[in-house]
């Protein structure tokens, strides 16, 4: 009975343990103490059941009863009788605390501050699991069960916490699990008694039992298969099938699918866009703008080794105001802002966690479900939704920058944090160089970028082109700057390094280009993706550069202040002296035309290069993967060719001189001293080999290999039981066996040839007696290669064992908590 | 009578001439005994040996005519005692008489000095008789009354005794039976043998047209012969494992004499030599592994309520017994090679 109630007890602190994730939900701790305090009278009312010998049901039922009563208490309602016994208004209160919770969930951001109808549902989820695992534990002793609840818990934090969960709460809520098992391990053994060894010493409780071995070897290939296989199932982000593959399958994936996932990679999934085969309608726009810029939706900010990538964004809800004006920013330089109203429809294969805006909306309404805006990022997001089927608008201010205006921009001191964060590169010399080459000369910020800018012209050598690989990491970008062919997204990280390498902050915006006009709307598709570069300037603001060539891309269009590279007729600094660029840029005559401009040709040839380079890598991996597995499976017979062949090498006679020894053995009386020659060794080593050889061969043939039997009777038994009687196989085998017990006893080994083919002609008699599974097996998987390798890695693996047990007991001769257990076992 | 001493036995033989003079005894004796190859050669091997015999079986099966066999085809002394209840160890052995002429003691040989001595029916007599053979078995020497008297090379006991069981016996003391190199059974003969026997037997007895054909000399050098026949250290190292594996067997209160370790080793170097070998077969020792050890051990009370016989132990310890030789590895056996073999591994 003791052993059940501390199991009791064990159950409420691991329940207590697994609900550590929680914190990362909650502000305060107070739902720590609710928690405990609930769990802890659960246990308590259980304790008091079993001691009461009350049946399985009245426990069950004892434990509700003592959650209802807690929960009653700490979330009163003021119709309790006694403050304690529940009314028929406690329930109720009960059901409005359960609806305030969904409105908190709804509305607050975590992590969320002590919301009563919050706490109610912790205390009582907690409560729950803790009831649910005390009868899986003690009463059904089921414990490994109990780990489903405990994970419930823990799917809480992973459902808010899109991105990245805080890995400690999951190692604590997994030791209480382990703690768990354990326990009720140790109980059970204790039921049949206390341990002995042999030598009769009383064995403690936390000492390791031999048994233990196959358990931690079992643990041990758990973890490691755990580990290996999210690598190679597709569909996990990081699956090593799914890198394989990402160029034929990923991107569509990406692109549609992973319903309110915000965690999609904004790299791979523009790529996806760009180069899938289809042409899908994802964005109506309709706006108030007459020349509008691109329609934007995320952007990535941080540069590392691994290229550029984007971050969890972080801000309030909209509902909750989050959209500022920036014309009320009092630090801002301003510019001339015009303010613009934007209808967007948004259609059911466009499902994503960042919803498109023009950049700067100052209000935003119509989209269903908790959206927040990040201000930095300048990105409408949501942890809980998607874009799929939205329609929503919102109004927005554009500002129009002049290049002298931009000019004035001051230089961003170097200990600046926005410096700090989005101006930090990995180290690449070439670059380093290159930017120092480009930017000598320049005084001011916006001379800077645009010297880079100007770089990425058709004059340097740069072409666009869809068929080079997806960025990566920085080495790629950087490579871009040597092979000159791209697409946006290589101009787009590609300018932004540069200018974070000059010291001005820099990012990828990701979004889409104007698209094609539909009477006064404009639809974009998935061709319409694009990635651009947005320059910090201190007191405007971020302010987008697009260096990827203007023809290229369908619906582009260029500002005032970043003219096409590529226009030839107007050079570029005649552009500087208007306010208006929507006017006369560039972009502002080939925007008419351009959406729709050869919108076929433009298709025709994107598909056929996807289909050119997509399919055939696909089948090409299917192929390679095929040809692996292949391979892998003739690992086995390849290593058996191989030793067979070493050994017969080593069984071919080299010279036939010594063939006339006489098979009888030398005459017993006159026998010589044993001379050890160079052939006698020789002759010994090749007859070992050949037995060896007809060892492998028999265990391949699955005839059973004795070690207590001598050369002489294996070679009669298996003559008996492959049946090879009166063939040349027996002889052979006699052959063999002769050889192998004059090799090991005689004075002088048996001399000659004739091993090699009594090695063919044993294999031949084999192969003829036994049915053709054997057969087969012999050949492609022969169990001689198998069982050593089996046999190696069960050695291995014990050795490990060996070694990690051995540490362990060292580690825990000094463990305290041996003490503890050796006095609760007495 | 010039007495060749035993560490002189003269040269070995050549292969040849070892067969010829081997197969000529064994074919004289199964003249005699039909249908018993085996133990025929089994008996002859223990000659080789340097060794004693023991033939133990029920009453009328041939021991005594396998004994009297074995000692008429060698042209050898060959001297005879009857173990009655009543016989004296100086009987045995030999006493020495007063001479009236001499006026001295003079020693009369006993019926030990011979080169084969066949002891009939041995547990018949008392183990005081019995033991007047301890001596003379293993150090090939008598002494009475202080003195030490040298027996003939080649000296051999052959004894037969009935199974213990049987009425009016003593068993033979345990330091006797060890001084026995092996104990073999005879058998019923099959029917075509037995047949056979009845029709030879009926004119005549067929031991008494036995002529020998070998005389001591040539035992001397077929046992020269065999002294000679290599055995590798493997083999050695199984006969020891062999041995070791009595006394650590938990059915065996009494395990094999370091003694009977070299007697089973020359026994098997008698045995490959006349099968034509000049080296030893682990075969050879698990062949002779009941006949050398299972009279020697005792087994303890469990075994012996369960009627477990010594000899179904001894087969279990061969059967089970791994040879020690690294290409004789279990193929579960993934010990690195070379780490002092199985025997010195075992047990741990």
């Amino acid at each position: 009975m003791t052993g059940r109630r501390r199991l009791g007890l064990v159950a409420a602190a691991a329940t207590l343990l697994s609900a550590a994730p929680l914190y990362a939900i909650f502000d305060t701790w107070t739902w720590l103490l609710q928690a405990m305090l609930a769990v802890g009278l659960v246990a308590g009312a259980a304790v008091l059941a079993r001691t009461l010998r009350f049946p399985v049901w009245a426990q069950a039922a004892g434990m509700v009863a003592v959650l209802l009563l807690t929960l009653t208490w700490m979330f009163p309602s003021g119709e309790e009788l006694l403050a304690l016994i529940p009314g028929p208004g406690t329930f109720a209160h009960f059901g409005e605390l359960f609806t305030e919770a969904g409105n908190d969930t709804r509305s607050y951001g975590v992590p969320v501050p002590d919301r009563e109808g919050l706490l109610f549902l912790s205390t009582l989820g907690i409560g729950g699991v803790a009831v649910v695992v005390d009868l899986l534990t003690v009463v059904a002793r089921r414990p490994a069960l109990a780990g489903l609840p405990m994970l419930a818990i823990y799917s809480v934090p992973v459902a808010v916490y899109v991105d990245s969960v805080p890995v400690v709460p999951f190692i604590v809520g997994a030791t209480g699990f382990l703690w768990l098992l354990v326990a009720d391990n140790v109980d059970r053994v204790r039921r049949f008694g206390r341990r002995f060894t042999g030598d009769g010493r009383d064995v403690d409780v936390w000492e390791p039992s031999p048994l233990a071995a196959a358990g931690r070897r079992l643990a041990v290939a758990g973890v490691a298969v755990a580990v290996l296989l999210p690598l190679i199932v597709p569909g996990l982000d990081t699956g090593l099938l799914n890198r394989l593959t990402q160029v034929g399958t990923g991107p569509g994936g990406n692109g549609t699918g992973s319903g309110g996932n915000g965690r999609i990679n904004l790299v791979a999934s523009l790529s996806g866009f760009l180069k899938t085969t289809a042409v899908t309608d994802y964005v109506k726009v309709r706006t108030s703008e007459p020349d509008p810029f691109y329609l934007r939706f995320g952007i990535a900010d941080v540069l590392t080794e691994g290229g550029f990538s984007n971050r969890t964004p972080t801000g309030q809800p909209i509902s909750r105001g989050a959209l500022t004006d920036p014309r009320d920013d009092q630090g801002s330089n301003g510019g001339d802002y015009e303010s613009y109203r934007a209808d967007v429809e948004i259609t059911n294969d466009f499902a994503q966690a960042l919803a498109p805006v023009y950049s700067s909306p100052v209000d935003l309404d119509g989209l269903d479900g908790p959206w927040s805006y990040d201000p930095s990022a300048g990105v409408v997001y949501s942890n809980r939704t998607t874009t799929r089927g939205q329609k929503y608008s919102f109004d927005y201010v554009r500002a129009k920058y002049t290049p002298a205006q931009l000019r004035r921009a001051e230089q961003l001191p170097r200990e600046d944090s926005r410096v700090q964060q989005l101006a930090s590169t990995p180290e690449d010399p070439k670059v380093e160089d290159l930017v120092r080459r480009l930017t000598r000369g320049q005084d001011t910020e916006y001379d800077k970028v645009l010297a880079l800018y100007e770089y990425f012209s058709k004059d340097n050598g740069f072409t666009y082109s869809l068929q080079a690989p997806d960025v990566d990491g920085a080495s790629a970008i950087s490579s871009f700057l040597d092979n000159k062919a791209g697409y946006c997204q290589q101009y787009a990280a590609a300018l932004a390094w540069m200018v974070r390498e000059a010291g001005i902050p820099a990012r990828v915006a990701f979004g889409f280009t104007r698209g094609t006009k539909d009477g006064d709307a404009y639809v974009l598709t998935n061709r319409n993706a694009h990635a651009w570069t947005e320059v910090y300037f201190d007191g405007f603001g971020w302010i987008p550069f697009d260096a990827t060539p203007a023809a290229d891309v369908v619906g582009s269009t260029r500002s005032a202040w970043a003219p096409d590279n590529d226009r030839v007729e107007e050079p570029t600094a005649s552009a500087s002296a208007t306010a208006a660029p929507g006017a006369t840029s560039s972009a502002a005559a080939g925007a008419a035309d351009r959406p729709d401009r050869d919108q076929d040709a433009g298709l025709a040839g994107t598909t056929s290069t996807t289909t050119g380079s997509g399919f055939p890598t696909g089948a090409l991996i299917a192929v390679a993967v095929a040809a692996l597995l292949i391979a892998l499976l003739l690992v086995p017979a390849l290593r058996r060719v191989l030793v067979r062949r070493r050994r017969h090498a080593a069984t071919e006679p080299v010279t036939v001189t010594a063939a006339a020894a006489s098979p009888g053995g030398a005459p017993p009386g006159g026998a010589p001293a044993v001379t050890v020659t160079t052939e006698s060794v020789r002759a010994r080593a090749d007859a070992h080999a050949a037995w060896d050889e007809l060892v492998d061969t028999m265990l391949d043939y699955q005839v059973t290999v004795d070690p207590t039997e001598t050369p002489r009777h294996t070679a009669q038994r298996l003559i008996r039981e492959a049946e090879l009687k009166a063939t040349p196989a027996a002889d052979a085998a006699v052959l063999l066996g002769s050889a192998e017990e004059r090799a090991r006893y005689a004075r002088s080994p048996l001399r000659g040839d004739g091993l090699t083919e009594a090695l063919t002609m044993v294999r031949k008699g084999l192969a003829e007696t036994s049915d053709k599974r054997t057969r087969l097996r012999a050949v492609l998987l022969p169990p001689s290669v198998m069982l050593r390798w089996r046999l190696a890695v069960g050695d291995t693996s014990s050795r490990w064992m060996g070694a990690l047990s051995r540490m362990r007991d060292s580690a825990i001769r000094f463990s305290p908590r041996r003490l503890l257990a050796n006095r609760s076992a007495r | 009578m010039t007495t060749p001493t035993w560490d002189a036995p003269g040269g070995p033989l050549t292969n040849d001439q070892f067969r010829s003079a081997s197969d000529a005894i064994i074919a004289n004796i199964e003249q005699v005994i039909e249908g018993k190859g085996a133990t025929v050669r089994l008996a002859l091997a223990v000659l080789l040996a340097e060794g004693h015999l023991l033939i133990e079986d029920v009453p009328g099966v041939g021991k005594t005519m396998l004994a009297k066999a074995l000692a008429r085809s060698i042209d050898c002394s060959v001297r005879r005692i009857q173990f009655t209840p009543d016989l004296l160890p100086s009987d045995v052995t030999g006493v020495s008489v007063y001479n009236q002429e001499t006026r001295d003691f003079e020693f009369k040989p006993g019926a030990v000095f011979a080169n084969l001595v066949v002891g009939d029916e041995i547990n018949r007599a008392s183990p005081k008789t019995q033991s007047a053979l301890l001596e003379c078995m293993e150090e090939r020497q008598v002494t009475v009354d202080g003195t030490t008297y040298e027996l003939q090379s080649p000296f051999m006991v052959i004894a037969t005794q009935n199974p213990i069981e049987m009425e009016g016996t003593y068993p033979l003391p345990e330091a006797q039976r060890d001084r026995f190199t092996a104990r073999i059974a005879m058998g019923y003969p099959d029917p075509r043998a037995e047949l056979a026997m009845l029709s030879g037997r009926a004119a005549v007895n067929p031991l008494d047209s036995l002529r020998p054909v070998a005389d001591a000399a040539l035992i001397r050098r077929l046992i020269a012969t065999v002294r000679d026949v290599h055995a590798a250290d493997a083999v050695q190292q199984y006969a020891i494992a062999l041995v070791t594996a009595t006394r650590e067997a938990p059915e065996i209160r009494l395990g094999a004499s370091p003694r009977s370790t070299l007697q089973l080793l020359r026994t098997a170097k008698a045995v490959a030599a006349l099968e034509g070998r000049d080296y030893v077969l682990p075969d050879d020792l698990q062949a002779l592994a009941v006949p050398v050890l299972a009279h020697r051990i005792i087994p303890t009370a469990d075994a012996q309520l369960n009627r477990r016989t010594t000899d179904t132990i001894v087969a279990e310890i061969v059967h089970r017994l791994p040879l020690p030789h690294d290409r004789n590895r279990s193929p579960y056996d993934t010990r690195a090679q070379g780490d002092g073999g199985l025997y010195e591994s075992r047990g741990r």
